[in-house]
């Protein structure tokens, strides 16, 4: 829709609640991020003036005294692979789904279709009962396992309708090239999927990278914890210096803001990936 | 040449297919093993176990229902499913007028492409990406009735009598809390919204236009109706999220819904039951688990039904 | 060369049958078209040769040899396909070396054959670009030219000029023609438009609902339709048809008479019609002149008339409702809603039997 006569009373109210809109979803993680350079003192005495020095005091002290460093490795650990296999083997079963006609492929698709209406958190106790017997609890390759089965659905779900919007003249093509069918799947058809796999990747990443329930119930031992889990035991430990408090919320948000910032384009396209058609 | 049988031939593309087959099977076998071992497996034991005492981590006798019962119908528990369940809708209903009503209103007027469209995109997203944990945390401090920066603000502009311990009071704590995920999520709804606007071709809202309709007109007329599918979606994710709500009510209330159970939710219960707690006792994975089958059957059957509903009124855009 | 011979060849998916039982024999070094409307099966019977498709019943050859059960890559047959499918990620020359990088040909041989192809081709200025920086015409090119590096035995072509703009399909309908002629290989076209099939088949392979109707060389299939279907398939404007029965037969004279009331008698030496039998004649629109005196004239009022000047076309429409379309040679000054005659010739009448196969006029 086209932008029409601008100055009227319209246009300046939609841009007031906009810009109203925008201020209340700003100004909160302006703050804390302000916040984490900030004494208690400062905190307590001026609450809204800017610090009075962006010094790094408070992140020095999650730095050096605290687990959050380990806790980072750790998600990314988690994150990283769990995306990783995720897509490899998303991928996969999405190319055999979209890609062949065979027995049963009906059946299969709905396979993956049914497990995304299934919320594995319901199941934590058979889970936790299963993982113990395969010696996964309070160990990441668990978390991995869950966060990789529990995408699974979604990711096969994205991955077909890109799959299946590839010419099949393509295929046809690379076959009449003598191409064997793996050669087809790597050389031919991912490469042109690959903006597809990044949309996945995000959509999935997001919220394992910001999960905490499943840590919460699987990890126990300190050096195991992943940041959102990690942030729980950290706002204990130092429930009274607020300074180190909004410091340690800042670190944890920075990285994803960062990204975010950067490729909001891809980010906006990949977590609404699910719900659009 | 041509010195093979007939035989030699058909067996040449048996053969053929064959590996065809083999292949399909080595892509689709890590994904449907995984998915049925850690998803798949645990939803069918979840109703197998419920059917079962537990003591502890150790499956005892079948008990039948007696869990379900238990769970239901013993008013010293039943109680805390009764008050959360009604929490839970309080969600829900306040998450479809607050969170998703002014998302609409947000997508509607971005869909105008004003100004400052892109950056506005950007900033109400921001939030949807980070931890729950963080904007959790995030606002406890701020909601500090003593030190927080809501009612030092509330202070600072005299409203003294406003600077109320927000998360403390029964009678405003879930509002906050609720609030709080709106600010959290309302860019997600604005955003799959305002992609759905975006997919209905142009010409019908020149059109439109030339017949004469005003903007509101336009909204609702052909807009809404044109947007059913997107609707849909956020209507059932939103019952989703509503009544498996966690994180929020956990980080800023606390396992026992604080204050007085006023933030308690189905998630939480279920929690408290599966692995113990003050209020709930020791842990039972058995009524546990009989907790979840309901809760899952409730939350399959409603937005199966909802999804039925929605889809119907969808008008297919050729 | 080579000659590729069908037997039998059945295809079915599922419970459909798409292919009844193709007997076909191309020579070496023809130019054969595939031609029909959508859905008569001509491109299954291409992917059936190629390979793409495994045939359900039947067998193929070429030179002799069984090919049927090999894969699409071993039976020496390169395709260009509709949408040209040329890889999007990669460089003219990575499309037009991929299958002998497949091959595992080495790098001085890929060179040289892609070299060639390219300069026979005008392509050897775009090798380093991507697809996407084409225009339609170079990609088709590339398309050929990713087929001619192989030195395939048969060229099979998809319907490879229907996403091009007019003008550049008739320029590349000479350009391919040409090729066949400098490359001397079997050539196998897949097409639903009858004016390429004319244009550049030397034999023409007509299909309908999963069967070959007729196999000849284009002006055969012109002059000597073998029935009702491939008559109105072939020529445009398409032919005229005229409902009608025998009334009367003397010896070998036929007396037909048609629906609007038009009566003549033929002669016909097969003898195979009698008396009431339905008939059905056929006059090309080019066999109808206007206000000339002939074996039978046809009245009707003129609904549009188009003049360009060198050709006049004619829509007519008799008193029972037939259309009737005339094409005249130079210009004549009618008016549209004005009645006219138009009358044929004997010896330029198609007619088709109940069967609506063709019986031979003699006089």
């Amino acid at each position: 829709m086209s932008q029409k006569k601008s100055g009227d009373f319209g246009t300046w109210l939609m841009h007031i609640f906009l810009g109203f809109n925008a201020l209340i979803m700003l100004y909160p993680i302006i703050m804390m991020a302000l916040s984490s350079f900030k004494t208690n003192n400062e905190i307590f005495s001026a609450p809204f003036a800017l610090p009075k020095s962006f010094n790094l005091d408070n992140f020095a002290v999650i730095w050096n005294e605290t687990d959050v460093p380990r806790y980072f490795l750790n998600s990314t650990i988690v994150t990283g692979i769990s995306v990783f296999v995720l897509l490899v083997i998303g991928t996969m079963a999405a190319y055999a789904v979209s890609r062949y006609k065979f027995r049963g492929n009906i059946m299969v698709s709905l396979f993956f279709l049914s497990g995304l209406m299934l919320p594995l958190r319901l199941a934590i106790i058979p889970l936790f009962i299963q993982l113990k017997a395969l010696g996964l609890v309070d160990n990441l390759i668990g978390l991995i396992c869950i966060y990789t089965a529990m995408s699974l659905p979604a990711t096969v779900f994205i991955m077909t309708g890109f799959l299946r919007s590839l010419p099949s003249e393509l295929e046809d093509s690379a076959r009449m090239d003598g191409a064997s069918e793996l050669r087809i799947m790597v050389q031919i058809m991912v490469p042109l999927i690959t903006p597809a796999m990044v949309i996945a990747g995000i959509y999935n990443a997001v919220p394992i990278w910001n999960d905490f329930f499943f840590p919460l119930i699987f990890i126990q031992s300190p050096e195991s914890r992943t940041i959102a889990q990690g942030l729980t035991s950290f706002f204990g430990e130092y429930s009274v210096n607020y300074g180190v408090l909004y410091a340690g919320l800042t670190m944890a948000a920075l990285p994803i803001m960062v990204i975010f910032i950067i490729q909001s384009k891809r980010f906006i396209a990949g977590m609404t990936a699910g719900a659009i058609k | 040449m041509s010195t093979l049988t007939e035989e030699n031939y058909k067996s040449a593309s048996v053969r053929r297919k064959r590996l065809r087959q083999l292949w399909i099977a080595f892509l689709l076998f890590p994904a449907v093993t995984i998915l049925a071992t850690f998803v798949f497996l645990p939803m069918i034991s979840a109703i197998w176990y419920s059917v079962y005492e537990w003591d502890g981590l150790v499956r005892g006798d079948f008990v039948g229902l007696a869990n379900f019962a238990e769970v239901l119908f013993n008013p010293q528990s039943n109680k805390f499913l009764f008050n959360a369940f009604f929490n839970n809708v309080k969600v829900f209903v306040t998450l479809m007028i607050v969170q998703n009503g002014l998302a609409l209103a947000l997508a509607l007027l971005l869909a105008r492409e004003p100004k400052g469209y892109r950056f506005y995109q950007v900033v109400f997203f921001l939030p949807v990406i980070l931890s729950t944990v963080i904007i959790g945390f995030q606002w406890k401090l701020f909601l500090n009735p003593i030190f927080g920066l809501v009612n030092t603000f509330l202070r600072m502009v005299e409203l003294d009598s406003w600077a109320l311990p927000w998360l403390g009071l029964p009678e405003t704590a879930l509002g906050s809390m609720l609030i709080v995920n709106a600010w959290h999520w309302v860019g997600f709804p604005t955003l799959v919204f305002l992609a759905a606007i975006h997919r209905i071709p142009k010409d019908l809202i020149e059109a439109a236009r030339l017949d004469g309709a005003s903007e509101w007109n336009i909204a609702r007329d052909i807009i809404w109706p044109l947007m059913a599918p997107a609707v849909t979606i956020i209507v059932v994710l939103t019952f989703i999220g509503s009544f498996n709500w966690f994180e929020i009510p956990y980080i800023m209330g606390g396992l026992e819904g604080s204050p007085a159970y006023s933030t308690d939710m189905l998630g939480l219960l279920f929690y408290r039951t599966a692995f113990g707690s003050v209020s709930a006792g020791n842990s039972d994975f058995g009524t546990g688990s009989a907790l979840a089958v309901l809760i899952f059957i409730f939350i399959f059957t409603f937005s199966t039904i909802a999804t039925r509903y929605l889809t119907s009124r969808e008008v297919e855009l050729s | 060369m080579a000659q590729i011979e069908l037997r039998g060849v059945t295809k079915q998916f599922g419970d459909v049958k798409v292919i009844h039982g193709a007997d076909l024999v191309i020579e070496g070094n023809e130019f054969v078209v595939f031609v029909g409307p959508s859905g008569c099966g001509k491109s299954t019977l291409l992917r059936l040769l190629s390979g793409l498709e495994e045939q359900t019943a039947g067998e193929i050859y070429i030179d002799g040899e069984r090919i049927d059960h090999l894969p699409p890559a071993k039976r020496g047959l390169a395709m260009v396909f509709q949408s040209y499918a040329l890889y999007p990620h990669m460089t003219v020359f990575e499309n037009m070396s991929y299958a002998l990088r497949v091959a595992k040909k080495s790098k001085a041989f890929i060179a040289e054959k892609v070299g060639e192809a390219a300069e026979t081709l005008q392509l050897t200025e775009l090798l380093d670009r991507k697809p996407k920086a084409l225009s339609g015409g170079q990609r088709q090119r590339v398309a050929i030219g990713r087929a001619i590096v192989r030195d395939p035995r048969v060229f099979l072509f998809d319907e490879p000029l229907s996403n091009l703009d007019a003008k550049l399909r008739v320029q590349m309908r000479i350009e391919l023609t040409n090729l066949h002629q400098q490359l001397k290989t079997t050539m196998i076209y897949v097409t639903h438009d009858q004016v390429e099939a004319m244009t550049m088949a030397d034999k023409i392979v007509v299909m309908r609902s999963g069967n070959i109707e007729q196999v000849g060389a284009p002006l055969e299939l012109f002059k000597k339709p073998a029935n009702k279907f491939v008559a109105g398939f072939i020529g445009s404007p398409a032919m005229n048809f005229f409902d009608g029965h025998v009334t009367k037969i003397d010896n070998q004279y036929h007396q037909i008479r048609l629906a609007n009331g038009v009566e003549f008698v033929c002669k016909l030496s097969n003898q195979k019609l009698s008396v009431n039998d339905r008939v059905h004649l056929g006059l090309r629109p080019e066999s109808l002149t206007p206000n000339v005196k002939g074996d039978g004239t046809f009245k009707g009022t003129s609904s549009t008339v188009e003049r360009l000047g060198a050709q006049t076309y004619i829509y007519l429409k008799t008193e029972i409702g037939e259309d009737i379309i005339v094409h005249h040679l130079g210009d004549l000054e009618i008016k549209s809603g004005e009645s006219i005659e138009v009358s044929f010739n004997i010896a330029e009448c198609h007619l088709f039997g109940p069967d609506e196969q063709r019986i031979e006029i003699d006089g």
